[in-house]
């Protein structure tokens, strides 16, 4: 009896109250699985920073028409619509700069200098155009330029919208459209105007400039030299994790972002069948081995055994299905 | 070197052997000591390098400390045991320059900035315009950053972002010209280097705020001529001359010095750099010297003295100086042979420079490999030496403007200041000469200089 009255208490309150209704939920699935693998606080940070970005450079893309920081507003209470199909993708750009921040020198991207400045440094001379590494000095240098753009000015990790999907492009230039559509009274020539706007800043995407396109120029420019093997290496000792990532993501012709978070949630067992179609020798793989291993709360399968994981998910649904 | 002196040893394997405290405390706190290889990578490179060359080597030294990093100035003195290492005018600095803020900082949030990132050939990877900065030029993307960025000196005649760049340390203040969307503005550049695990230097990442205190540029000048320059001001080619010549000459020197590595091997493109630079010295020591004979030649009443002379002689010096720049491009110069003799009156000095200005640009504009001719005649009252060469020629429309001052012909290289043949020319006359040229595109050019004859 006693049971019963609590129960239906709480039922009440998490009814009426959003808020204790998702305490209690994430509070069950906790329960239900205390050593699992969740999200620390700079994670959830830098996805949702990732994905504010996204939705506030999309809403820029329609020109004047769409006030971005009151969507955010929105849609940052009350949720973004379809937010699977972007969680991915914040969450692979998230934790790529979480890996690139954490190895880092001096632990961080904005490091400060060595102590010893290094005169051995690579630096190419100026090469003739036609000369192959001539081709690879460019399409390095895109290579950076098109994983600049995946940083804000003030160095945030976010995603360039060049590097987006134009499907996905479409969706979320739509339902940012509507979202302003609704917001202003669904006027038929707002409507029209919005639509024009998706239009344009459709016309205007383009992936060639994106990571992907430069990644595979960069892979070709280097498998035409002969020198894949070499450069994935010294990408490797130098913790060049963006052209490692572009290099193994071409080879496998995945996106970037897959690659990305491929490597980051790889056992050590399986980097190299990986990186096998790049890499001569497997000693090569230690540092990455290591910068992996130090990163936290890396969301490695090894960090749940698969069938203990089932159970508990199992167990969670279970609970959660009776508080909320 | 001075202050007081940290000295050191190292035997022939590299290890050190005895040093004072100092240098003692800093092999230990980067986990070594004595018998043991030096385990500060900057130095132990350095007597590496002099031992290899066994010879004395004097260079910065960049060391990291606890709380700092050590920057001084090291001697190594290689022998057959070893190396001696002599350390002087030891400074520590903390490892955070606070005058130099971080750019992720205030900055770089600026509204007004603009935010860069360069690789590590100084080319643009990365641009932002803050909310209300001006808007970035379209077309940054890859461009050098000195182009999109003109350089100014500062008030030591020094360049902060290339002293950091040499140094791959950070830098501020440096003053720049910056193209934008709507056209030039003064901006304060800093960045702060980069580098990757390896320690190799990636680039530098920083900022370009408005310069709040720009001095107005300079204005266009309104007459080729120098416009509003006080050329008719006597002092005026004396000023720049004694303003200019010094510290120019001491450029050239000194980065001849580097780009000849007197002082032992550097980077190959660093030695490039200093190569550029001297070259660029060089150029604005000629335009110097164009400038004050121009304030020279253009004084009323200008006189040239009336000397004695033989064309063929000064045919041949003329050749003598300048045969090894030809040698370069592989052009051979058919000069008089030496009892080839054109008496002549004018001012020795001047028809040297004369001739020396036309054979000059006829190696410059010569293709390699190719022929210069050098011919004396008499016509008349005249004794005359003509320059030929077989370069792509002078069309019609560009001979009646050669002569003009700052004529480059359309050149946009940092050959010539385009006064020479203007003062060539002004000089010819002086002397109660002419200086002519003939000459048709694709059939190369010949520049005659007519003095009065001399029996």
């Amino acid at each position: 009896m006693c049971g019963m009255v609590q129960s239906s208490l709480f039922s009440q309150l998490a009814s009426v109250n959003p808020a204790l209704s998702a305490c209690l939920r994430e509070t069950a699935e906790y329960l239900a699985a205390p050593g699992a693998t969740r999200l620390s606080e700079q994670q959830r940070a830098l996805a949702l920073g990732v994905a504010r970005r996204l939705i506030g450079d999309a809403a820029d893309l329609l020109g004047g028409a769409v006030d971005s920081r009151a969507l955010w507003q929105d849609w940052g209470t009350q949720g973004i619509p379809d937010a699977e199909r972007i969680a991915a993708l914040c969450f692979a750009r998230a934790e790529e700069y979480r890996w690139r921040e954490e190895s880092a020198p001096d632990g961080g991207e904005a490091a400060d200098a060595p102590a010893e400045p290094g005169p051995e440094a690579p630096m190419p001379d100026a090469l003739a155009a036609d000369d192959p590494l001539a081709a690879i000095d460019r399409a390095y240098l895109a290579l950076r330029i098109a994983d600049r753009r995946r940083f804000d000015a003030l160095g945030h990790p976010r995603i360039a919208l060049d590097d987006l999907d134009p499907d996905l492009l479409r969706a979320l230039l739509l339902d940012i459209a509507a979202w302003q559509l609704v917001r202003t009274g669904k006027d038929a020539a707002e409507a029209a105007l919005l639509g024009e706007a998706v239009r344009a800043a459709l016309a205007r995407h383009r992936p060639e400039r994106g990571i992907d396109a430069a990644a595979r120029a960069y892979h070709a420019a280097l498998e035409a030299a002969g020198a894949l093997p070499d450069s994935a290496a010294a990408a490797i000792a130098r913790h060049d994790w963006p052209a490692l990532i572009a290099l193994a993501a071409a080879a496998h012709n995945y996106r970037y972002d897959e690659m990305a978070l491929a490597l980051i949630t790889a056992e050590p067992a399986q980097l190299a069948p990986l990186l096998a179609p790049l890499l001569r020798d497997h000693a090569a793989l230690a540092p990455l081995e290591g910068a992996l291993a130090t990163l936290r709360n890396r969301a490695a399968a090894s960090a749940m055994p698969d069938d203990y994981a089932a159970a508990l998910q199992v167990r969670a649904t279970a609970l959660g299905d009776g508080t909320s | 070197m001075t202050g007081s002196i940290v000295r050191g040893r190292i035997d022939r394997a590299g290890l050190l052997v005895s040093a004072d405290a100092p240098l003692q405390r800093l092999q230990q706190r980067a986990g070594a000591g004595l018998g043991k290889p030096l385990a500060l990578p900057h130095l132990a490179r350095l007597a590496a390098l002099a031992q290899r060359l066994q010879r004395e080597i004097n260079r910065p030294l960049v060391a990291a400390d606890d709380h700092g990093d050590v920057h001084a100035l090291v001697r190594i003195l290689p022998d057959a045991e070893g190396a001696s290492i002599e350390i002087g005018d030891w400074r520590t600095r903390p490892m955070v320059q606070p005058q130099i803020p971080p750019v992720t900082e205030p900055a770089a949030a600026a509204p007004q900035a603009w935010v860069w990132e360069s690789d590590l050939q100084l080319r643009m990877i990365a641009l932002h315009a803050g909310a209300e900065a001006a808007a970035v030029p379209e077309d940054w993307e890859g461009r050098s950053l000195s182009e999109l960025f003109e350089l100014q000196p500062d008030e030591d005649g020094r360049f902060p972002v290339l002293q950091a760049l040499a140094r791959q340390t950070r830098f501020a203040g440096q003053r720049v010209r910056a193209g934008g969307a709507d056209g030039k503005r003064a901006m304060v550049l800093a960045g702060e280097p980069r580098f990757d695990a390896t320690g190799g230097f990636t680039g530098f990442r920083g900022t370009a705020l408005p310069d709040a205190e720009a001095r107005p540029a300079p204005a266009a000048l309104a007459d080729p001529a120098f416009g509003s320059l006080p050329l008719s001001d006597p002092a005026f080619g004396r000023r720049i001359d004694g303003a200019l010549r010094g510290p120019l000459a001491r450029i050239i020197a000194t980065a001849e010095t580097i780009s000849g590595q007197f002082d032992g091997p550097i980077r190959a493109d660093y030695a490039r750099y200093a190569g550029d630079i001297a070259h660029a010295g060089r150029h604005l020591l000629g335009l110097v010297d164009d400038l004050a004979d121009l304030q020279n030649i253009e004084r009323p009443g200008f006189q040239a003295a009336r000397d004695e002379i033989d064309l063929g002689d000064l045919a041949r010096r003329a050749v003598g100086l300048l045969g090894m720049k030809a040698e370069e491009k592989g052009i051979r110069i058919s000069a008089p042979p030496a009892d080839e003799h054109m008496p002549a009156t004018g001012e020795f000095r001047r028809v040297l420079q004369v001739l020396l200005n036309l054979l000059g640009n006829a190696i410059r504009y010569s293709p390699e490999d190719s022929q210069i001719w050098i011919r004396l005649d008499r016509q008349g009252d005249r004794a005359t030496v003509t320059v030929a060469d077989q370069g792509q020629g002078i069309s019609a429309e560009q001979q009646a403007v050669v002569f003009e001052k700052f004529e480059r012909l359309g050149r946009t290289d940092s050959g010539g200041s385009g006064l020479g043949l203007y003062i060539a020319r002004r000089l010819a006359h002086a002397m109660e000469g002419d200086l002519t040229v003939d000459s048709a595109p694709g059939q190369g050019a010949r520049f005659t200089l007519s003095l009065p004859a001399r029996d």
